[in-house]
């Protein structure tokens, strides 16, 4: 082989990785919209009053984590969490109160995390769920450092499957991102996410409902202006309120 | 002048042991590249708390790299700086291989290169991954076409690619800083001064990566190479260094000035530790202050010897600089409550660990083995290397003679008179 060969050759495949880049992404943003069974009509989120969350309970945590077959390395750099209790005190203030809360994926209407997705892996259903597909993700890991959350995390080893596992919610392989669903499997039988559920058993600070009704339990607590969004000055607009904070 | 352009022989045992030491470099790159994919990123430093490691840092560092040769290898034909058209084809070679190291550094830390065909059809405009992936390659095409045209002495074709190849080069430039400059929610990286003080930088250390690449092949292929050109790009690189430099400080005073930002600021250039040292030592001192001081100062500005080693410093300056952009913010913790201290079993409020795992560092080692072990073989292969490289104008001693054989002449002719 010659150099003229040697170009020729060079030129046709990054020509031809340039079109394979660019004409899929156009015939991308032409096709139709995923069809699903979300209807634009809800709103999914929380609303978590955090005077009624004591910072020894961890039932969110530990429902979640067996909903949803979540791993756990006992690595705390690399250990997997959809949800986790954060305990805060105000800075600089001694013998400050320190309260607790349960955090996880707020969310967002405008989720940094789907913006930066090169693929489009993650994105957002119709009533407003923030998803991963776990199929698509390359595992850059650009939405952990766009998420002002800390809402995801990176599967860096091999899962094994287990016996208990929930058969609802598939194990997945590791080299990609995951987080919370919200329990979209759950929500679309019509039940709600795990943490709420088992959290009613405890304090009962987590409520779950549909922000696109009006008359929801949520959209009425909204309305006495007393909840807030972690981090509302980005502009994310989390589906997740707290009360107390 | 006719420049011509000969493979090296190739024969030496110097040669063959440059091939076989760059070759077991680059096989690093796969090698570890196989490792990481069978074991998980778990082998690696990168955690849930610092997703983006050496494996980026070496992506963005090539990059620029690359983008730096590109432009320096379009002077003459763009600028009309044809003194340094000898040098076109061999930084257009460098750039195209440090654009597939730089490809090869950021698909090989995916956690899944397997699925390397997924982002050929899926998009994301608003994602500056999405957006880099359209740059990259438009960038590595027009790399190949530009050398074949090169090649085939195509000037108006040559003119026509080198100015669309800086403006690709700016464009791939923008787009890596602004990877990092967009995200806004961590301090460290959301500036829009990311683009600019990128493109700068890699004007910076690809001049310097030229400099040393030209000297060494020159030497040790024995063939003619005026210092003059080399003292040329040493001074190019001193300004870039200095804007470097402007945009760095412009970026950090800024930073520092808002409350917000003190611990942010106070991390990265007072307590952050080792970061701290990277930004002084490395980035500042080796990286800006001791190549400029040398390429500036009239005793050293004009030998190769000082001007080499200042470029070794620009190379590893700027290495610390990329690093000082991807890490140290991925170190901070997230601000879940700006006026409260927060805590969690995921580390929240803490401040995160990382240092270059050895998996990484093979890695990284790998990625610079194929560039050398690439450029090696391809000056063997094809005739990107002058036999000898002149400036336009003559060396003094040369004008002196000409003077002095025009005066004999006058004298002869019996001097005509001054018009």
């Amino acid at each position: 082989m010659d150099r003229r060969d040697f170009l020729a050759i060079g030129t046709v495949m990054a020509a031809g990785s340039v079109m394979a880049t660019g004409l899929p992404a156009l015939s991308n943003t032409l096709s139709e919209e995923k069809e699903t069974t979300a209807s634009s009509k809800n709103k999914w989120g929380m609303v978590i009053d955090i005077s009624k969350c004591s910072p020894d309970c961890t039932a969110c945590v530990k429902a979640c984590g067996k909903e949803n077959n979540v791993p756990h390395f006992e690595e705390p750099e690399l250990d997997i969490h959809w949800i986790r209790k954060i305990s805060f005190k105000q800075k600089g203030v001694e013998g400050a109160e320190t309260l607790s809360m349960p955090a996880m994926c707020y969310h967002c209407e405008h989720p940094p995390c789907a913006h930066v997705c090169p693929v489009a892996a993650t994105f957002v259903r119709k009533d407003g769920i923030v998803l991963v597909d776990k199929h698509r993700c390359i595992g850059c890991r650009y939405c952990m450092i766009a998420c002002p959350y800390k809402a995801r995390s990176f599967v860096s080893r091999h899962v094994e499957h287990q016996p208990g596992d929930n058969p609802d919610v598939p194990r997945r392989m590791h080299g990609v991102v995951e987080k919370c669903t919200l329990c979209v499997h759950r929500i679309d039988r019509g039940e709600e996410p795990a943490c709420v559920e088992a959290c009613k058993k405890e304090g009962g600070g987590m409520k779950f409902g549909n922000f696109g009704d009006p008359n929801s339990e949520v959209s009425a607590i909204l309305k006495t202006s007393r909840a807030k969004q972690i981090r509302p000055d980005l502009g994310t607009n989390p589906r997740i309120f707290y009360l107390g904070i | 002048m006719d420049i011509k352009f000969q493979k090296i022989e190739g024969r030496s045992k110097g040669y063959y042991q440059l091939l076989v030491v760059t070759g077991l470099m680059a096989a690093l790159a796969p090698l570890s590249a196989i490792y990481l994919f069978v074991n998980g990123h778990h082998v690696t430093n990168m955690t849930n708390q610092v997703p983006w490691g050496m494996p980026i840092v070496m992506a963005v560092y090539l990059i620029g790299a690359s983008a730096g040769s590109m432009v320096l290898s379009a002077m003459s034909s763009v600028f009309g700086k044809t003194e340094y058209k000898p040098f076109a084809r061999m930084a257009a070679l460098l750039a195209i291989l440090l654009i597939v190291a730089a490809l090869m550094a950021i698909i090989m830390d995916w956690g899944r290169p397997d699925r390397i065909l997924v982002p050929f059809f899926h998009f994301q405009p608003r994602s500056m991954f999405s957006l880099n992936a359209i740059l990259y390659n438009s960038y590595m095409l027009l790399g190949f076409v530009y050398l074949w045209a090169l090649f085939n002495d195509k000037v108006h074709l040559t003119r026509i690619l080198g100015l669309a190849a800086i403006f690709i080069a700016v464009g791939v430039h923008s787009g890596t800083g602004a990877i990092f400059g967009f995200v806004y929610v961590r301090e460290l990286y959301n500036s829009p001064m990311l683009a600019p003080s990128f493109i700068a930088a890699a004007l910076s250390s690809g001049t310097a990566l030229m400099i040393i690449i030209l000297v060494y092949t020159f030497r040790a292929t024995g063939r003619y190479l005026d210092d003059r050109l080399i003292h040329g790009l040493a001074k190019l690189m001193g300004v870039f260094i200095l804007i470097v430099f402007y945009f760095i400080f412009i970026e950090n005073v800024t930073r520092a000035y808002a409350p917000k930002n003190y611990e942010a600021a106070s991390f990265l250039l007072l307590h952050g530790g080792k970061y701290t040292f990277y930004f002084w030592g490395g980035l500042i001192m080796m990286g800006l202050v001791i190549p400029a001081a040398l390429v500036f100062s009239p005793g050293t500005g004009t030998s190769i010897k000082w001007i080499l080693t200042a470029s070794w410093f620009q190379l590893v300056g700027v290495l610390f600089e990329r690093y000082i952009i991807v890490i140290p913010a991925q170190i901070m913790p997230l601000e879940f409550f700006p006026d409260k201290e927060i805590n969690s079993v995921f580390l929240d409020g803490q401040y995160a660990h990382y240092s270059v795992s050895l998996v990484e560092a093979a890695y990284s080692i790998g990625l610079i083995g194929v560039v050398l072990f690439g450029y090696a073989l391809a000056i063997k292969l094809w005739a990107m290397v002058p036999t000898e490289a002149h400036h336009l104008e003559p060396l003094e001693e040369l004008k002196e003679e000409e003077e002095e054989k025009f005066a004999e002449l006058e004298e002869i002719e019996g001097g005509e008179p001054a018009s």
